[in-house]
């Protein structure tokens, strides 16, 4: 199957910078389409058009607007970042996977956003993969790993012994796991309880 | 066929041999020349081989009371894999993995590893002590206690049932949940011995319900005529 190209947009304000980008990528093997904005307004509004896969950023753009990237990010968790480090922001580190600086060559710059693809790709499938709980069956699972039986377990989260048992079947479904023991591991693995709250 | 041929497609007949108390050193001996030497029947030997190759025995000649105590032999044999290699072995890599690793679910993975594996020695002491006797009666002629056969099915099948879904439980766990990296060899180590043990209880359970079960209920049959 052919991926498709690869949307990366560049924040960037200095034309000289983004069109020296641009024909970076564009003269790689990488297929992408470019997408240049200035400001973070620009992007953002770019953002609820196209489905951004990375962007390049001039970091001084998130300078006392990290609570807005950080936001963005949220929002848009498919989405990674590349901070064009001109040696003077220290914090980038915070809101960007990877920088490079415009001193590295040509081809370092591309092995840096093709790294980025590469992961992006990998969590994309991960959770695509991912043994998604709802909100309810993970308070059920909570309940089923504190000992509790399925009528405690209804009558604290006020639904029928029979929706519980129906939670605990798409529990098992999802996980593969059965056993109580087992499902305390499953939920201490995944952080949806500490081991300390749980009587060994 | 020389069963070192046999061996050499399929080396988890060595693991048979052994529950058949036979030694690996089969030199150039056919199957029949290897069963004769062992007092064992060809019909049972090959039945059970076929198991191990994913074949089910087709029933079609009937195993004698001599295959029965073999069968016994057999499945007492496989319960001493189980006591006193598999579970040290597995035991031996938990535990250094916990050692190793300091993801909290490794303490609990422990557990519930030691926990499988009581309910395992439970249904081996169950087998040992109740349903082993039980057939060596029915065998010698002198049992005589009605539908205990009955009884002694329907608990193997839930026994063996809850042995298999544990042991899938903690395939899931370590194949996808618990939270360590590297230190592969180790846990290759522990998913090998994890998957022969699973497939030498199957091939267990399969004996059981395709060979000793119907036998069982044979003689019961034969008894009561």
């Amino acid at each position: 199957m052919r991926k498709p190209s690869l949307h990366i947009a560049i924040l960037e304000p200095s034309r000289i910078i983004s069109e020296g980008l641009q024909t970076v990528l564009y003269q790689s093997d990488l297929d992408c389409r470019i997408h240049r904005t200035e400001t973070l307004e620009e992007f953002t509004e770019l953002l609820e058009s196209v489905s951004v896969d990375i962007l390049i950023a001039n970091p001084i753009h998130f300078v006392n607007r990290e609570k807005e990237v950080r936001k963005i990010r949220k929002q848009y968790p498919s989405l990674s970042v590349a901070g064009i480090d001109y040696g003077i922001i220290q914090k980038q580190s915070m809101l960007t996977d990877l920088s490079f600086t415009l001193y590295d060559s040509a081809e370092h710059i591309l092995h840096v956003l093709m790294k980025l693809d590469k992961k992006n790709r990998l969590a994309a499938l991960q959770k695509n993969e991912d043994d998604n709980l709802t909100k309810r069956e993970i308070e059920v699972l909570t309940g089923i790993v504190n000992g509790m039986m399925n009528k405690e377990i209804a009558d604290s989260l006020h639904i029928s012994i029979h929706t519980v048992v129906r939670h605990r079947k798409n529990i098992t479904m999802k996980t593969g796991i059965r056993s109580q023991s087992g499902l305390t591991i499953y939920a201490i693995s995944k952080k949806i309880v500490e081991i300390e709250d749980i009587e060994i | 066929m020389k069963m070192a041929d046999l061996i050499d497609a399929n080396p988890n007949l060595l693991l048979m041999l052994q529950h058949f108390n036979i030694d690996f050193r089969v030199s150039d001996q056919t199957v029949l020349q290897l069963c004769t030497g062992h007092g064992i029947s060809e019909n049972l030997f090959i039945s059970i081989a076929n198991l191990y190759n994913g074949l089910e025995p087709n029933g079609l000649i009937p195993f004698t009371r001599n295959d029965m105590v073999q069968v016994i032999d057999f499945l007492k044999h496989s319960h001493h894999y189980y006591r006193s290699d598999k579970y040290p072995e597995m035991s031996s890599y938990i535990r250094q993995l916990q050692e190793n690793h300091s993801a909290k679910e490794l303490k609990l993975l422990e557990k519930f590893f030691k926990e499988y594996f009581t309910e395992v020695m439970e249904h081996l002491d169950y087998e040992d002590h109740v349903a082993f006797p039980y057939f060596i009666a029915l065998l010698k002629n002198e049992g005589n206690s009605d539908g205990q056969e009955r009884y002694s099915s329907i608990e193997y099948g839930e026994h063996h049932t809850d042995i298999e879904l544990k042991l899938k439980d903690l395939k899931h766990l370590l194949l996808k949940y618990v939270n360590i990296e590297n230190d592969l060899d180790l846990r290759r180590k522990l998913f090998f011995a994890l998957y022969e043990l699973e497939f030498d209880l199957y091939i267990h359970s399969l004996i059981e319900e395709t060979i000793l079960i119907p036998a069982g209920v044979n003689l019961e049959k034969e008894k009561h005529a």
